[in-house]
C-alpha cells in the first residue's frame, strides 16, 4: 500500500511539474519552443524504446538466474577491504529498482554484513546499477559518456564504505 | 537501432536463452511476465518525464549549461551540478534526458558525472521513501553522511580521466 501510493505520488508531482514547465516555455520562449520541446520528447522516445524492452527483459532474467542469497552468502561474514569490494560488486549486479534492492539491504544484514559492507552495497547499487545503465545512460547518452561516469565512480563505493566505518556513530546492523 | 542497442538486445536473449536450458520453464515465464509488468508500470512515467526534461532544456538558458556547467567550470561547476543533481526529484526517467539536454547544450561530462552521481547518491526523494522506511532515519543518516563528499570525487576524478583518456569527452 506504501508502495502503491508513493509510486502514484511521484506520478502526480511529475504530471504537474510537466503542465507547469510547458505552461512557461508557452508564456517565456513562445509556441514556437513549445512544439519544439515537444518533438524532441518524440525523439527521444523513438530512441529508447527500441532498447527499453531489452533492458528490462536482461534485467528480470538476471533476477531469475541469480539463486536467492546468492549475494548475502558472498557478504556474510566478511568484513575488511575484500568485504567492501565484493559488497561494490554485488551493488552493482544487482538488478532492479529500490523496491528489489533496499529489502536486499535487510538480508544482508540478517546475514551479518557490517555497517561499511551495507553502506558500500547501497552506494554502488545507487551509482553502478547494471540495469540504470544498460536501460538509461548508454542508450541516451552514449558509450563514451557512460564509460566515463562508471570509472570514476567505481573506486567510490569502497570509500563510502571506508567512511562509514570510521563515522562516529552507535548504528548497529544487529540493532534493527 | 544502434550497435550498442543491438548489444543490449544480444544480451537478454543470450541470457534468456541461458535461464530457459538451466531453469525451465517456469522461472522463463515468471521473467517475461516481469518484463511486461516492468514495462506498464514505465510507460506513464516515461510518458510526462520524457517532456519534462525537453521543456526543462528550453527554460535552462545556453550561457548556465556552457558557463555555470561548462567544460572550463571545474570545481565551481562540480560544486553547482552536485546540489542540482541532490535535488531532482524523480527516477533515471527525468535524470539521464535532462542530462542529454546539459550534455548537448554544452555541459561539461565531468559536471554531469557529478550531477548524476549526486542525484544517485544524496537524491532526497529516494531518501525519504526508501531508505527511511526500510532502514530507519538512523541508518539513512549514517549512509548519506559516508556518501556526502562522494559526487563531488567523482566529479574530479571524472576530470582526471578526461585528461588521462580525451576520447572519453567527445
Amino acid at each position: 500500500m506504501r508502495r502503491l501510493l508513493a509510486r502514484h505520488a511521484t506520478f502526480a508531482v511529475m504530471s504537474c511539474l510537466t503542465l507547469a514547465a510547458a505552461v512557461a516555455v508557452a508564456l517565456l520562449k513562445g509556441e514556437a519552443a513549445l512544439r519544439r520541446a515537444l518533438s524532441g520528447a518524440l525523439d527521444l522516445a523513438a530512441f529508447i524504446f527500441p532498447v527499453l524492452g531489452a533492458g528490462l527483459l536482461l534485467a528480470a532474467t538476471m533476477r531469475q538466474l541469480l539463486p536467492e542469497g546468492a549475494l548475502s552468502r558472498w557478504l556474510g561474514a566478511e568484513s575488511g577491504l575484500r568485504g567492501l569490494l565484493l559488497a561494490s560488486l554485488a551493488g552493482i549486479v544487482t538488478p532492479g529498482g529500490p523496491i528489489a534492492a533496499f529489502p536486499l539491504v535487510l538480508v544482508l544484514l540478517r546475514a551479518g554484513a557490517d555497517r561499511g559492507a551495507v553502506v558500500a552495497f547501497i552506494l554502488s547499487w545507487a551509482l553502478n546499477g547494471f540495469q540504470r545503465i544498460l536501460i538509461w545512460e548508454i542508450p541516451l547518452l552514449g558509450l563514451e559518456f557512460s564509460a566515463l561516469r562508471f570509472l570514476a565512480c567505481l573506486p567510490l563505493a569502497v570509500a563510502g564504505g571506508l567512511i562509514a566505518r570510521r563515522m562516529p556513530a552507535s548504528w548497529q546492523p544487529e540493532a534493527r | 537501432m544502434s550497435p550498442t542497442q543491438m548489444l543490449v538486445w544480444a544480451m537478454a536473449v543470450a541470457a534468456f536463452g541461458l535461464l530457459l536450458r538451466r531453469r525451465g520453464l517456469a522461472p522463463a515465464r515468471r521473467a517475461l511476465r516481469d518484463t511486461g509488468a516492468s514495462l506498464l508500470r514505465l510507460l506513464p512515467m516515461i510518458a510526462v518525464a520524457l517532456p519534462l526534461a525537453t521543456l526543462f532544456a528550453e527554460l535552462v538558458p545556453p550561457d548556465v549549461a556552457q558557463g555555470a556547467l561548462g567544460r572550463e567550470s571545474g570545481l565551481a561547476g562540480i560544486l553547482i551540478a552536485t546540489a542540482a543533481g541532490s535535488l531532482l526529484p524523480g527516477g533515471p526517467f527525468v535524470t539521464f534526458p535532462l542530462v542529454l539536454a546539459f550534455l548537448a547544450a554544452g555541459a561539461g561530462p565531468a559536471q554531469m558525472v557529478a550531477l548524476i552521481s549526486a542525484w544517485s547518491v544524496l537524491g532526497l526523494h529516494r531518501i525519504l521513501v526508501w531508505e527511511i522506511a526500510i532502514l530507519g532515519r538512523r541508518f539513512a543518516l549514517l549512509r548519506v553522511a559516508s556518501g556526502a563528499a562522494l559526487p563531488v570525487l567523482a566529479g574530479l576524478l571524472a576530470e582526471a580521466l578526461l585528461l588521462a583518456f580525451p576520447a572519453l569527452g567527445r
